[in-house]
């Protein structure tokens, strides 16, 4: 047999399957890696560093753009932090549209990230339909908050403002006739929530059909199946949370363990994997995608039957409304202050984590009695998933590392921050 | 039994014959393309795109140079200066938005407490040179007085929410 | 705080504030006790500084006595401790007392916060976050009042006025004049001024600091920036001799304005208007942008190389052909320490020794004496006998006079002896003397004080008496300076511009020597002192500056001068400057004269664009850095002398940064020692009418000169020619009138003030004036006419 020279690769950090500017110095013994070595830090902007010049609620647009593509549950963890060390009650309605809103991300992080690992190992149409699937659920993101990704809609205290009663709709155009455009705005004629409904109606059919495109494929399958096996107890020692953990068969998830918010009063399965490869972590996230569905539609319904304010009434950290702002002096002097200075955290430190999508997203906060947090600490899964590269692609083919680097859900905005 | 399912459907190719018979359905259904530009998806009236400065129905700019958007800019991408007008009121000698440091977070347009910067829907806009992204007052206030309608309808709109 | 109780101090009682027992003197306010403690009270009347009014009723606290609750909440501010008193100051009961009082005080306020100057820094605003309700329940109408035009330095917004009347009191109290008071009753109480003339105080814009609320806010600053935007730095006050310690508060490398910085042994927590406002002029449309270069009678904007190439040939030229003699060098007395350093290493280089910075002084005969104090500033409040020898100590040096006002109203006796009278804003007994017997007239306080110490007074200084003794008022000032346990004689910057200056600060030694008083002088400028440490003396035997524009050199170099408004004799500086060959003038700002008489014209930064260190009159080092960006392309002077330095191929020059050059200088504190006495000739020997001039407050420097805001105050009259009733009928002159007025060869024509404050045979012309420019001596013969 011919003698193999170990080599070494650079994968990325320019490279369509790396996942943004993940950069891999593989040690390659012919096609088999024997040591990959991620190198981060190409996306870093310092926000850590930038959230500790700014008052509080500054940093709230920071946090969408930590994991880019499930924005607010970023902005959750933050804001609970917050109103853990304020001891600040956020009123129930608001509750619900946060747990909402967590689901309708964590089904837009999957999308994302099943369509995109789908197309890393060579199936292009997943990554089509669910692209589509996220068009509407980003339109939901545009209607509530007036931004398709970065949304900067929850607050401390709350959310920024109650749901539209009114979705926006398709404009006459010359390449709709009318019966095309009619059936468009179907979804679109009543509000928020109707939309929302209307779409969670007919999303199981749809993971139906991923699955279809999926599930049995033998190339899927093929490359999936046995690839990047974490054993529960590696799974555990390596900081692995989220789908990370749960594929390798341990049933972990805050919303069931330290449920915040409504999660305790809501009615939902946690899906476990059972051999800890890739496979088994995608057919969690399926799985969780149906779980949220369950969870969104209990929202609707409850935020259907619940009228009520969004925001605390607490105007010593939430500003009062517009109108009383226009016409009260003390409203008006609580406006000025909380836009310019903002409010002051009582000092202590806390550690605030919410399952995002991801797995265990927390911030850690230190605050010293000021307008801005003394120390903010982000705790992003991916950095530990990453950190397990180097297990799990030893003694895989190259191609395989595209795989793992799907399953493992890499984001740099979270991992680099 | 399954077994020999199984057996024949490996053999047969069932699951992809499955899978193609989902992609054959979209090949013959409706396209959902949207034919951008001439034809453009739905907009909400929350939408935070480029910025305007916005005039009372008398002409008189709104901006009354508080800096309450300079100060709660988390991008420091607003730069003001101010000075007394010659009628003694306070105004703005300068506003400026770097749109390279814009986030279009609307944190300004939340602070105004006159209703005077705010972000329009539009979103399609470029530079074509160097410091064109610095989006000056006169500009603000054109941008303000052609879409005028439209933001005030927009505000109107949401204003039970705010 | 220690909670043992000290039995042995009688003054102390012990008081418990929210569970914390504490020991405090007896007869001090709550107030006092928690802000000592560190515990929050909210208020807006009260001020340290300042009487007790209780008038906003904030600092509402629950307290009890003896077990027994009191049974309203008291103001913290005008209650008492008393042994065994609890106070509650966040009790239910208290929070509930300050929200009911923060409401009402938002009642009448208006919705201006996003206009209003003071947001961002407001107290109101801020208790109103901290102590107030967050919804207004208040649903009328709200009332308005006029405004009311203050003067060009307070802007003023009355409706938004609280009523805490901490201006009224600081002008009362500290200003010394009654310029605000409140009138109306209820709802309908407003702070105004008594005859709508604004205010006029030298102090004035310390009410811009104290008022809690956006009702006086800085004119100049009106509208320009938000508190949140500035960026503050330490800085130290450029015009007068006190050093007062400044925040300069600077927006993107441009200062916005300027503060006090609290420091208690100097300016407390005031400054005076010309340290708050000149940095204006900062931004003056005089400012030197570029170096400019007079090249065949034609002005020329080039760059730096280029003027300063051309300033070294065109001094080597002089030097070369004529030697170091014929080059003189005059520095303003508000030049850094390090700025003078570099001149005198350059001066002396060049071998020249002409160097100076005593620019106003009139008599040289005493030598090297720094004038210093001698006291602390702050010890001045606690004198009980003072005698001030010409000097109008409130223009200048305010914040001297502020000391010296307080310890007048503790019962210390103040007298002055002036060439006029001044308006003063305290008790004092005033004695005036034309400025021809201002000699003879101390030689008979002299014999007075002799007299009332029971001392014997040395000859000489009975002959400078002529032959006359001591008058009734004499013994009654000699009695308002003798017996005293603290008592000072300070000299001022009238009797250093004497022609016999060395005689009246020998005679005031000889006065503070009997009375057994501190001897002081009152050096004007900001580095007066630091050029005795710098050097800044024709110490190995050069002209000093008098003599070197009496007798004119064939270059001078000018450091932030202005001859014809800086020097002691304007006309004799002019025509000096204008007849030399070659004239380097290192300035900040450009002017026709300017251009008239130098040859470069090389842009250096002011106060707040350069590093440096001042000494004050204690002789205090205070350092600071340099904090804006200098305007155009001025640079700060030190790297200008820097590189001249180099171009001249001195040894020595290779500065990195402006502590280097401080480094060079001798640490050793200067020591303040009385003038010994020397028989000398009396230069001023007129029988005739005597021109006396001061510089007026806001003309003092260039920085000031420069500064709109404070050439619109009333202290900034245009020169005339003020008169005694006695003098003008003498004369034929009435008020308003036009008087041709003559000093040697020097003429002008100015109105005419009728002023029963100048004594006979003096005229008073105040200097550093426009009208007053081409004038001869500060002090010195004069002819007066009808125009």
């Amino acid at each position: 047999m011919a003698e193999f020279r170990n080599y070494t690769l650079n994968f990325g950090p320019q490279h369509p399957a790396a996942h943004g500017v993940l950069r891999l110095v593989l040690e390659m013994e012919g096609e088999v890696v024997r040591r990959a070595d991620p190198h981060v830090g190409l996306l870093h902007r310092a926000t850590e560093k930038l959230a500790e010049s700014k008052p509080f609620n500054q940093s709230i647009p920071y946090m969408d753009r930590l994991d880019y593509v499930s924005m607010m549950c970023n902005e959750h963890a933050y804001v609970m932090a917050i109103e853990r060390l304020l001891g600040l009650e956020v009123p129930i309605r608001a509750q619900y549209i946060r747990v909402m809103f967590d689901e309708i991300t964590r089904i837009l992080n999957h999308l994302m990230n099943v369509g995109t690992h789908a197309l890393d190992v060579g199936a292009m149409a997943v990554m089509l339909y669910m692209f589509r699937e996220r068009e509407e659920l980003m339109d939901v993101y545009e209607a509530v908050s007036g931004a398709r990704m970065h949304a900067a809609y929850y607050r401390v205290g709350g959310v920024y403002r109650d749901l539209p009663n009114r979705m926006p709709q398709y404009q006459p155009s010359k390449y709709r006739s009318e019966a095309d455009l009619k059936r468009l705005n179907e979804a679109r004629q009543g509000s928020l929530l109707d939309f929302i409904e209307d779409f969670f109606d007919r999303f199981p059919k749809l993971i139906d059909e991923y699955e279809t495109l999926l599930t049995d494929n033998r190339i899927w399958k093929q490359r999936l199946v046995g690839v990047g096996v974490v054993s529960p107890e590696r799974a555990l020692q390596m900081g692995m949370s989220g789908p990370m953990l749960r594929g390798s068969g341990i049933e972990w998830d805050l919303r069931k363990k330290q449920p915040y918010e409504v999660y305790d009063r809501l009615d939902f399965d946690i899906p476990v994997g059972v051999n800890g490869d890739c496979y088994d972590r995608y057919l969690v996230r399926i799985n969780e995608m149906r779980q949220s569905t369950r969870i969104i539609k209990q929202c609707v319904q409850w935020l259907r039957e619940n009228p009520g304010p969004v925001m605390a009434d607490n105007h010593k950290v939430t500003p009062p409304s517009r109108e009383q702002m226009k016409d009260d002096m003390e409203s008006l002097i609580h406006h000025f202050k909380l836009f310019t200075e903002g409010y002051s955290v009582p000092p202590g430190e806390v550690y605030a984590a919410i399952e995002h999508p991801k797995g265990e997203f927390g911030i850690y906060l230190v605050s010293d009695g000021a307008n801005k947090p003394y120390r903010v600490k982000i705790r992003a899964s991916g950095f530990a998933h990453l950190s397990a590269m180097d297990e799990m692609a030893r003694g895989h083919m190259l191609a395989d590392v595209v795989a793992i680097i799907g399953t493992q859900d890499i984001v740099f905005g979270e991992i680099d921050r | 039994m399954q077994a020999i399912r199984n057996f024949f459907k490996t053999f047969l190719l069932w699951e992809l014959l499955r899978g193609m018979m989902v992609t054959g359905r979209y090949l013959v259904r409706k396209k959902f393309t949207i034919e951008y530009p001439e034809e453009k998806a739905p907009q909400s009236h929350r939408f935070r795109g480029l910025h305007a400065l916005r005039r009372y129905p008398n002409g008189e700019e709104r901006c009354i140079a508080c800096k309450l958007c300079e100060a709660v800019c988390p991008a420091l991408a607003i730069t003001i200066d101010s000075a007394p007008r010659e009628d003694g009121t306070r105004r703005t000698t300068r506003y400026e938005i770097d749109l390279f440091k814009c986030i279009y977070c609307g944190f300004c347009e939340e602070s105004c407490p006159v209703d005077s910067i705010v972000e329009t829907r539009v979103h399609e806009y470029f530079m074509e040179q160097r410091g064109d992204n610095i989006f000056t007052k006169p500009q603000l206030l054109a941008m303000g007085d052609k879409y005028e309608q439209q933001i005030a309808a927009d505000r109107a709109a949401d204003a039970p929410y705010r | 705080m220690n909670a043992k109780v000290d039995e042995q101090n009688p003054d102390l009682v012990t008081i418990t504030v929210d569970g914390v027992e504490m020991q405090v003197p007896k007869g001090s306010m709550i107030i006092e006790a928690t802000d000592a403690a560190d515990i929050d009270v909210p208020r807006f009347c009260y001020h340290k500084k300042l009487s007790i009014a209780a008038s906003c009723r904030m600092c509402l606290v629950e307290t009890e006595i003896g077990g027994r609750p009191a049974p309203k909440p008291m103001p913290a501010c005008a209650t008492p401790v008393a042994d065994g008193m609890k106070v509650f100051t966040n009790s239910p009961k208290a929070l509930a007392a300050q929200r009911g009082v923060m409401e009402f005080l938002l009642i009448n306020h208006p919705l201006d916060c996003p206009v209003c100057d003071q947001g961002g820094e407001c107290e109101l605003q801020d208790l109103a976050m901290g102590y107030g309700r967050s919804v207004s329940r208040f649903t009328e109408g709200k009332r308005i009042f006029d405004d009311e035009n203050l003067g060009p330095l307070i802007d003023s917004e009355m409706t938004r006025c609280i009523h805490c009347t901490r201006c009224v009191r600081f002008l009362q109290e500290v200003g010394g004049q009654k310029e605000l008071a409140g009138i109306g009753r209820g709802e309908h109480t407003m702070i105004t001024t008594y005859v709508r003339e604004g205010i006029k105080s030298e102090l004035s814009g310390n009410v811009i600091d104290l008022c809690p609320v956006g009702a006086l806010v800085s004119k100049p600053f009106h509208y320009r920036a938000r508190a949140w935007e500035l960026l503050s730095h330490a800085a130290i006050a450029p015009h007068d001799s006190v050093g007062s310690n400044l925040w300069l508060h600077h927006r993107r490398g441009e200062v916005m304005r300027s503060v006090p910085r609290e420091n208690e042994s100097i300016n407390e927590v005031w400054i005076s208007d010309r340290d708050r406002f000149s940095y204006t002029a900062m931004y003056s449309e005089e400012r030197l942008q570029r170096p400019l270069i007079k090249r065949d009678g034609q002005w020329a904007e080039v760059d730096w190389e280029e003027a300063l190439t051309f300033a070294v040939s065109g001094l080597r030229r002089v030097l070369e052909a004529d030697g170091g003699e014929a080059l003189g060098t005059l520095v303003s007395p508000t030049a850094t320490l390090e700025e003078m350093h570099l001149l005198v290493k350059l001066v002396r280089g060049l071998g020249s020794d002409n160097i100076d910075h005593r620019l106003r002084r009139g008599d040289f005969r005493d030598g090297e004496r720094a004038p210093m104090l001698g006291l602390p500033i702050a010890a001045l409040e606690n004198l009980d006998k003072a005698l001030v020898i010409g000097s109008d100590l409130r223009s200048e040096l305010p914040m001297l006079n502020h000391r010296l006002r307080k310890a007048s109203l503790k019962g210390g006796q103040v007298s002055f002896l002036n060439p006029r009278e001044f308006e003063l804003n305290f008790d004092a007994m005033q004695l005036a003397a034309a400025p021809q017997r201002l000699v003879r007239e101390l030689a008979l306080v002299a014999q007075a004080v002799a007299d009332a110490s029971g001392k014997a007074l040395p000859d000489a200084v009975n002959a400078l008496a002529g032959g006359e003794s001591a008058s009734e008022e004499h013994h009654v000032l000699a009695s308002r300076l003798v017996g005293g346990e603290r008592a000072a004689v300070l000299v001022g910057a009238l009797a250093e511009a004497h022609p016999d200056g060395s005689v009246l600060r020998a005679l005031a030694a000889v006065i503070a020597e009997l009375a057994g008083a501190t001897y002081g002088d009152l050096p004007s400028a900001a580095n007066s002192v630091g050029g005795w440490i710098a050097g800044t003396l024709p110490r190995q035997g050069g002209l000093n500056a008098r003599a070197m524009l009496e007798q004119p050199r064939k270059a001078y170099v000018l450091f932030n001068v202005e001859p014809e408004d800086d020097c002691w004799n304007s006309a004799a500086a002019t025509a000096a400057v204008e007849s030399a060959d070659f004239v380097v003038a290192l300035t900040p700002f450009v002017s026709d004269r300017a251009k008239a008489y130098a040859d470069v014209l090389l842009p250096i930064g002011t106060f707040g664009e350069t590093s440096g260190t001042y000494v004050n009159l204690e002789g205090r080092w205070q350092s600071f850095g340099g904090i804006a960006a200098p305007v155009g392309e001025a640079r700060p002077a030190w790297r200008v002398l820097r590189v001249l330095g180099n171009l001249f191929a001195l040894e020595g020059f290779d500065y990195e940064e402006s502590g280097e050059v401080l480094a060079e200088l001798p640490k050793a504190a200067l020591e303040s020692e009385r003038p010994a006495w020397q028989d000398v000739a009396l230069e001023l020997q007129d029988e005739g009418l005597v021109r006396v001039a001061g510089a007026p407050i806001y003309a003092v420097d260039a920085l000031v000169r420069r500064s709109q805001p404070l050439q619109d105050m009333p202290q900034s009259a245009p020169a005339a020619v003020h008169v005694g009733s006695a003098v003008a009928e003498a004369l034929g002159l009435a008020e308003g009138e036009q008087a041709r007025v003559r000093q040697g060869r020097a003429e002008v024509v100015l109105p005419v003030v009728v002023d029963d404050a100048v004594p006979a045979g003096t005229v008073w012309i105040p200097a550093a004036l426009a009208g007053a420019r081409g004038l001869g001596a500060m002090v010195g013969g004069i002819t007066v006419e009808r125009a």
